[in-house]
């Protein structure tokens, strides 16, 4: 027992390294898990209230264009309201604090949380295009996971043939996207427009993805590397809006009937 | 040793990395930590392991406001395993330092070497576990170069105004 006791005085500060390692590694895979705790992110109030401030005073900066920015988004949004009447979602605007757009990992924060109806899985977008889904929900704020994220996988569609593709990204420019699996016997050029499928219930059919920009085909390749213009210019996201989908509740009901 | 210096440092200094630092958008290659600059100059006098604990809870605010949930802890808390056999190697009698990790305790050429050390430890692991990826692993490597070199630089030429 002293033996035991003494190599463990010996070896104190490496074992408090190993456990303190630990942690931080359980911590690392938890955070890649989905459901995710609000307190130690930028869905946190404290933490999101101070890129708040930041982005108040950058505001006053921007004015010119997010006044145009938003006249754009209102037209957009009248037109919506027609075209959506048979998809059961609401719309709800809501603002950025606070976004990366130059790491593998990006996340945006937006002012919207659980008490104005944001939930996990919710999608994001903007007048553009697709945004993202709402990965982590607090009060008052949540932390949006975009398309620019290399964990993110996006259900799409081929507007002119119907071909439905996974979107993925690559981590490096934050204006291109990329899709793997498109077989070579699949029509596609560059500029054909790329559209949500409207197969995930985060978001209604046919918001606008992106442009194909090339199509790359390795030798012996099966499948097409295509990579594609994103609509959406996260580099200057101001304004977003949430998706509720009304029929949420119905649709994972029938998926666990299934189960 | 002074308290209220030392987390009144770190306050301004973490601050200046949120509302500064991490606005940096150069490329997509530039992210300075500056904010190790706290751990890097603590006074030699604490506990090994009160090191490591103040390292982690150092990198898991920070990781708080990166959405990066551990990665700056297992890197804070790495370097500040090094931190008590760097300094040993630096300098030759340990228990005569009692005041903080400075190019005035160190001299500039020990300090710079240390600093340089610890920075690119730190910001190494800080990418490669950010990447998490092989195939992303060179521009993990040109961050940590273009990271580190403006982490050191403004972590020295703190030190040299504050000992001018």
């Amino acid at each position: 027992m002293q033996t035991l006791l003494k190599i463990l005085a010996r070896y104190s500060n490496f074992l408090v390294f190993i456990v303190l390692e630990v942690v931080a590694f359980l911590l690392i895979s938890l955070n890649s898990a989905y459901p995710r705790s609000s307190m130690l992110s930028t869905a946190n109030r404290l933490v999101a209230w101070q890129y708040e401030i930041i982005d108040e005073i950058g505001d006053y900066l921007h004015l010119k264009r997010v006044n145009a920015d938003l006249a754009a988004e209102n037209a957009v949004l009248r037109s919506m309201v027609e075209k959506d009447a048979a998809f059961r979602a609401e719309y709800q605007s809501a603002k950025v604090v606070q976004l990366t757009t130059d790491k593998p990992h990006n996340y945006i924060t937006i002012n919207r949380g659980e008490e104005d109806g944001v939930y996990q899985g919710m999608g994001v977008r903007n007048e553009e295009g697709v945004v993202g889904i709402v990965r982590t929900v607090g009060s008052h704020y949540s932390v949006v996971q975009p398309v620019i994220n290399t964990a993110s996988q996006l259900s799409c569609r081929i507007a002119k043939n119907d071909y439905i593709s996974t979107l993925v990204w690559n981590g490096r420019d934050y204006r291109y996207a990329q899709l793997h699996d498109v077989a070579t016997h699949i029509q596609v050029e560059p500029g054909d427009t790329i559209v949500t499928s409207g197969l995930s219930p985060a978001f209604p059919e046919d918001i606008p993805v992106g442009i194909v920009e090339n199509c790359m085909l390795g030798k012996g390749d099966s499948y097409y590397t295509i990579r594609v213009r994103l609509n959406t210019d996260f580099r200057r996201l101001k304004y977003v809006e949430t998706i509720c989908n009304n029929d949420r509740a119905e649709l994972e009901d029938l998926n666990n009937g299934l189960e | 040793m002074d308290w209220s210096k030392q987390i009144g440092r770190y306050i301004v200094v973490m601050a200046l990395q949120v509302l500064l630092f991490n606005q940096l958008q150069l490329a997509g290659v530039c992210h300075p930590y500056v904010y190790i600059l706290c751990l890097l100059m603590l006074p030699p006098t604490l506990p090994p392991i009160a090191e490591m604990v103040i390292g982690a809870a150092a990198g898991l605010l920070m990781d708080a406001f990166c959405n990066s949930l551990g990665i700056h802890m297992a890197a804070c808390v790495l370097i500040m395993l090094l931190r008590p056999y760097l300094i040993g190697r630096m300098v030759n009698d340990k228990d005569r330092l009692t005041e903080e990790i400075s190019i005035h305790a160190l001299g500039f050429e020990a300090m710079l070497r240390y600093t340089v050390i610890m920075v690119v430890v730190h910001h190494l692991a800080v990418f490669l576990m950010a990447s998490w990826n092989w195939s992303h692993i060179g521009f993990a490597l040109i961050e940590t170069v273009v990271s580190s070199l403006l982490t050191i630089l403004i972590i020295l030429g703190y030190n040299l105004v504050k000992y001018k």
